[in-house]
C-alpha cells in the first residue's frame, strides 16, 4: 500500500461521495436505493480490497470477510419474502399511546 | 495481544500472523451481522412501511452527515497511512498519522454530538421528547433506528479512538514490538467502523430525498 | 501402564489461580464440565417442578404465574447456559487440539475469557430467575416482554447477552484453530468428524449469535425507553422481532445438535470396530445441516401471520434440512452393518441418540407440513419433538462423549456396569416422559398452560413418572462419576483401541499434550474390521 494508492483510493472516495449525495435529489424513484447501495458497495469494496488490503490476502481471508455480508444478504432477502407478500391491512394508528 | 513470545501453539511466527489475521476477520463478521441486524429489520420496515418511513428520513441532517461521511473516509485514508509507514519501518510517521485519525474521528463525534442537539431541539428523540402526534408513530420508528444505529456506531467509533490512541502512544514511545500484528489489526478494525458508515449513510440521510 | 505420578495437566499447578487464571484449553474444558453441570441441576430442578404441577389438572404448585416462570426459566436455563455451550466448551475445549494434533487452541486467553464472560451471564440470569425470574417464555415474544410482563426481564436479558459473547468467542476460536493449527499430514479429510462437527457448530456461533445480540439490545432499547420498534402502538410490527430472534434460535438448535451428532460419529466406529460409512458424506452434511439450518426459521412463525408466500418458502426449506440429518443416520447405520458392536455405554448412549433424534427429526418433518402445524402448533406435540431432538439427542450424545471421553481427561475408569444401567434407565424415562406428550399435542393439550381439562391427565401422569425415572438416570452419573475421580481403576492411553490423536497421547494427557508433535500420515476410523477391542478388563 504506497502513499499514492491510499490517496488515489481517498480521491475515489470523496467523488463516490458527492455522486452519492448529488444523485440523492434527483427525481428517479426507487432508482434511486438502487444507486446510492450501489455507490455504498462499490466505496465499501474499495476500503476492503485497498484499505484493507484484501487485493494481497489469500482466498481464505477473502471467504472470511465475504461471509458475514453474504449471510446477511439471506437475512434480509428471506425476510422481505414475509414483508413484500404482506396482504394485511395496517391499522391506522392515530393515537398519543 | 501480547506479541513478546510465539505463544507455545504456534510453530512460527508467520503461522501466529495468519491465524490472529483470520481471528480479526472473523470478528469483524460478527460485527456485520451485528449491525447487519439493525440494517435488515431497517429494509423490512422500509418495504413494509414504503412512504412514510422514507419520509422520516427527510428530517435528518444531510448536509451534516455528507461532511461526517467525508470525515469519517478521511480517517481511513489516514489509519491507511498510519499502518503502511509503521510496516515501512517508520516510528514518527505513524504517529501522526494516527494523531490525524483519533482527530477525525473525534470531529466525527463532535458533528454528530451537533446532530443529536439539533434533533433534540426539533422534538425527535424517541423517548425523551418525540412529537409524535405531528410525525406519527412510523417516523418515531425510523428515529429509533437512527438513534440505535448511528449510536452503537459512535460507541464502535469512541472504542476505536482509544485504539488508536493507545497504538499511537506505544508506537511512540517504542514499547510496541514490531514483529507482531497489532497496528494491522487495529487499522482493519478503523476500517471496518468506516464501512458500517459507508452502508449507514445512504439508508439514514439519503432517503426519500428525491420528492 | 504408565506411572501415574508423571506430570499431566492435571498436576501441573496447584492451587485455585492455577486453575481460575489457567490458558490450558484441558483446564478450561473442566471449569466448563463444572459450571454446565451447575446449570443442567438449575434447569432440571425447575423441570421436576414443571412435572411435578402438571400430574394434577389443576393448579397445586402456586400460581399460574408462577408456572410461567418456572417453565421460563426452565427453558432460559438449558437453552442458553446448558444446551448451546455443553458439547463445545467442555469436550470440544479439551479434545479438538489433540485430536488435531495441536498443543492449544489458537487463543488461549480468549478461551479463558469465553468461560468468564459465560460465568458472568450465568450468574446475573440466574440471579434474576431466583429473584422472581420473568413469566414470559425463553422466546421473549413482543410487546408482552417490553410493555406488559412484570418481572426481571432486562436482567434476565442482560445476561443472555453477555453469555453470547462467550459463544462467539469460543466459535471464533475452533474456527481458526481448525484452519490454521492442524498438525503436519492433518489434511481436512484426515480430520475425525468431530472436528468437522465442531467447525460447522463454530460457523453457526460465529454468525447467528450476533443477530441475538443486536435483538436483545433492541428488546432492552423498547422495555427500558418504553418506545415501540416492535410494538403495535406505534404501527410496529411484532413479527419482525420473531424473524429476528428465530434467525439466531433456528440455526441455535444446530449449535446444539451437530457436536452430539459428532460425538456419535466417534462413538460408532469404535464400539463398532469398521471404519464410518460415508465420511466425506458425513463431513459435507455436517456443513449442509449449518447452512440450510439458517433458511428455515419462519417454521416457527407459521401461525403468528407471516405471509402465506413466506411460510411456503420456509416450509419447503424445513424439508431440505431434513435431508443431510438423514443422510448421516443412514451413514451411522451402514457403519453399524457387520461391525463387531460392543455394547458399552459411550455405545448405548449413541444407540439411544440414533433411535431418539430420528423419532425427534421425523416429527420435526410433521411440523413442516403447514396443515399439520396450524392443528399442533404450540401443543405438547412441539414441546415433544424438540426435547426428542435436545434431551433424547444432544444430552445424550453428551453423555455419550463425556464416558467415552472420560479415561483420557481423568486417567481413570467410570464404573462400566453401573454407567450401562443409568444409559438403559435414561433411555427407557426418556420415553416414557416424552413420547405420551405427542399424543398430548395431538388431542390438544397447549403447552405452557399450568392447568388442564381432566382427560389429558393420564398422559401427564405417564410423562411425569417417567419424568422421575429420567433424573434417576441423570443423577447416578454424577455419583459414580465423582466416584470414578476420587477411587476408579487408573485407565491407560487407549481404553477402547480407539484411532484418533488423542488416544495417542496419555491418560491424562501432559500439560503440552503431546511429548512429540505427532505426524498423521492416514485417514481417520482405520478400525481392523471385525477383530474386537484389545484392551478389555476394565472395571
Amino acid at each position: 500500500m504506497s502513499a499514492r494508492t491510499i490517496w488515489r483510493c481517498w480521491g475515489a472516495l470523496m467523488v463516490l461521495l458527492a455522486l452519492t449525495t448529488a444523485s440523492a435529489f434527483l427525481p428517479l424513484g426507487t432508482a434511486n436505493l438502487f444507486i446510492s447501495l450501489g455507490i455504498a458497495v462499490t466505496k465499501a469494496l474499495l476500503v476492503l480490497f485497498i484499505f484493507m488490503e484484501l487485493r494481497a490476502s489469500n482466498a481464505l481471508v477473502r471467504v472470511f470477510a465475504a461471509a458475514g455480508f453474504f449471510w446477511l444478504l439471506i437475512m434480509i432477502a428471506l425476510t422481505s419474502a414475509d414483508y413484500t407478500h404482506r396482504t394485511d391491512q395496517r391499522v391506522p394508528v392515530d393515537e398519543v399511546p | 495481544m501480547s506479541e513478546q513470545a510465539l505463544g507455545v501453539q504456534y510453530a512460527t511466527p508467520g503461522q501466529e500472523r495468519e491465524a490472529v489475521t483470520l481471528g480479526m476477520w472473523a470478528f469483524l463478521a460478527t460485527e456485520v451481522l451485528f449491525f447487519g441486524a439493525l440494517i435488515a429489520a431497517y429494509f423490512n420496515y422500509r418495504m413494509w412501511f414504503g412512504g412514510e418511513f422514507i419520509a422520516a428520513a427527510r428530517m435528518t441532517k444531510v448536509v451534516l452527515g455528507t461532511i461526517n461521511t467525508g470525515v469519517l473516509l478521511t480517517s481511513s485514508a489516514c489509519m491507511a497511512m498510519a499502518v503502511s509507514s509503521y510496516e515501512a519501518g517508520s516510528r514518527r510517521s505513524p504517529v501522526l498519522w494516527l494523531g490525524a485519525t483519533a482527530l477525525l474521528g473525534v470531529a466525527f463525534v463532535v458533528i454528530k454530538g451537533i446532530e443529536y442537539s439539533l434533533e433534540y431541539r426539533e422534538h425527535l428523540v424517541p423517548a425523551l421528547n418525540f412529537d409524535l402526534a405531528r410525525h406519527g408513530g412510523v417516523a418515531e420508528i425510523f428515529f429509533m433506528f437512527y438513534f440505535c444505529a448511528t449510536g452503537f456506531h459512535a460507541l464502535h467509533l469512541l472504542i476505536g479512538i482509544g485504539l488508536v490512541t493507545w497504538l499511537a502512544i506505544w508506537i511512540g514511545t517504542g514499547r510496541i514490538d514490531r514483529t507482531g500484528s497489532t497496528t494491522r489489526l487495529i487499522g482493519l478494525y478503523w476500517h471496518f467502523v468506516d464501512i458500517v458508515w459507508i452502508f449507514l449513510f445512504p439508508l439514514i440521510y439519503l432517503a426519500g430525498r428525491n420528492g | 501402564m504408565h506411572a501415574p505420578h508423571r506430570e499431566s495437566y492435571l498436576s501441573a499447578g496447584i492451587g485455585l489461580r492455577s486453575w481460575l487464571l489457567t490458558t490450558d484449553h484441558k483446564r478450561i474444558a473442566l471449569l466448563y464440565f463444572a459450571s454446565i453441570t451447575f446449570f443442567f441441576s438449575i434447569g432440571g430442578i425447575a423441570a421436576t417442578l414443571i412435572r411435578l404441577e402438571l400430574i394434577t389438572p389443576q393448579g397445586d404448585l402456586g400460581s399460574p404465574d408462577f408456572y410461567n416462570r418456572l417453565f421460563t426459566m426452565h427453558g432460559v436455563i438449558m437453552v442458553w447456559f446448558f444446551l448451546i455451550p455443553s458439547i463445545p466448551t467442555t469436550m470440544g475445549n479439551f479434545v479438538i487440539p489433540l485430536m488435531i494434533g495441536a498443543r492449544d487452541l489458537a487463543f488461549p486467553r480468549l478461551n479463558l475469557l469465553s468461560w468468564y464472560l459465560y460465568i458472568a451471564g450465568g450468574l446475573i440470569t440466574v440471579t434474576a430467575l431466583l429473584l422472581g425470574g420473568v413469566d414470559t417464555g425463553w422466546t421473549f415474544y413482543e410487546p408482552y416482554s417490553t410493555f406488559y410482563a412484570t418481572g426481571y426481564v432486562i436482567l434476565t436479558i442482560f445476561g443472555i447477552f453477555v453469555a453470547g459473547f462467550s459463544s462467539i468467542l469460543t466459535g471464533l476460536n475452533f474456527i481458526v484453530t481448525v484452519h490454521k493449527l492442524r498438525g503436519p499430514g492433518m489434511t481436512w479429510y484426515r480430520l475425525p468428524v468431530f472436528v468437522w462437527s465442531t467447525y460447522a457448530t463454530s460457523l453457526i456461533l460465529v454468525l447467528a449469535t450476533p443477530v441475538l445480540a443486536m435483538t436483545l439490545l433492541m428488546l432492552l432499547a423498547e422495555r427500558v425507553l418504553h418506545v415501540g420498534i416492535f410494538s403495535p402502538q406505534l404501527g410496529g410490527d411484532p413479527l419482525l422481532f420473531q424473524h429476528m430472534f428465530w434467525f439466531y434460535s433456528h440455526p441455535a438448535v444446530y449449535i446444539m445438535i451437530l457436536p452430539s451428532m459428532g460425538v456419535i460419529s466417534e462413538i460408532v466406529p469404535c464400539f463398532a470396530r469398521k471404519s464410518l460409512f460415508g465420511y466425506e458424506f458425513v463431513v459435507w452434511c455436517s456443513i449442509a445441516i449449518a447452512a440450510i439450518g439458517f433458511l428455515v426459521w419462519g417454521h416457527h412463525m407459521f401461525v403468528a401471520g407471516q405471509s402465506l408466500y413466506a411460510s411456503l418458502a420456509f416450509s419447503f426449506l424445513s424439508y431440505l434440512v431434513a435431508v443431510p440429518s438423514a443422510i448421516k443416520v443412514f451413514n451411522w447405520t451402514a457403519t453399524l452393518h457387520e461391525g463387531w458392536i460392543r455394547f458399552d455405554a459411550p455405545m448405548l448412549y449413541a444407540f439411544g441418540f440414533i433411535g431418539l433424534f430420528t423419532i425427534g427429526g421425523l416429527t420435526g418433518l410433521f411440523l413442516a407440513a403447514l396443515p399439520i402445524d396450524v392443528h399442533v402448533t404450540d401443543t405438547y406435540f412441539v414441546v415433544a419433538h424438540f426435547h426428542y431432538i435436545m434431551v433424547g439427542g444432544a444430552v445424550m450424545g453428551y453423555f455419550a462423549g463425556l464416558h467415552y471421553w472420560w479415561p483420557k481427561i481423568t486417567g481413570r475408569y467410570y464404573p462400566e456396569y453401573w454407567a450401562r444401567f443409568a444409559a438403559i434407565l435414561a433411555f427407557f424415562g426418556f420415553n416414557l416422559t416424552f413420547f405420551p406428550q405427542f399424543i398430548l399435542g395431538y388431542l390438544g393439550m397447549p403447552r405452557r398452560y399450568q392447568s388442564y381439562p381432566p382427560e389429558f391427565q393420564i398422559w401427564h401422569v405417564l410423562s411425569s413418572a417417567g419424568a422421575s425415572i429420567l433424573a434417576v438416570g441423570y443423577a447416578l452419573p454424577l455419583f459414580y462419576l465423582l466416584w470414578s475421580i476420587l477411587k476408579g481403576n487408573r485407565a491407560p492411553a487407549n481404553p477402547w483401541g480407539a484411532t484418533g490423536l488423542e488416544w495417542s497421547t496419555r491418560s491424562p494427557p501432559p500439560p503440552e499434550n503431546f511429548p512429540a508433535t505427532p505426524t498423521v500420515v492416514r485417514g481417520p476410523y482405520q478400525y481392523d474390521r471385525g477383530k474386537p477391542c484389545m484392551q478389555a478388563g476394565h472395571v
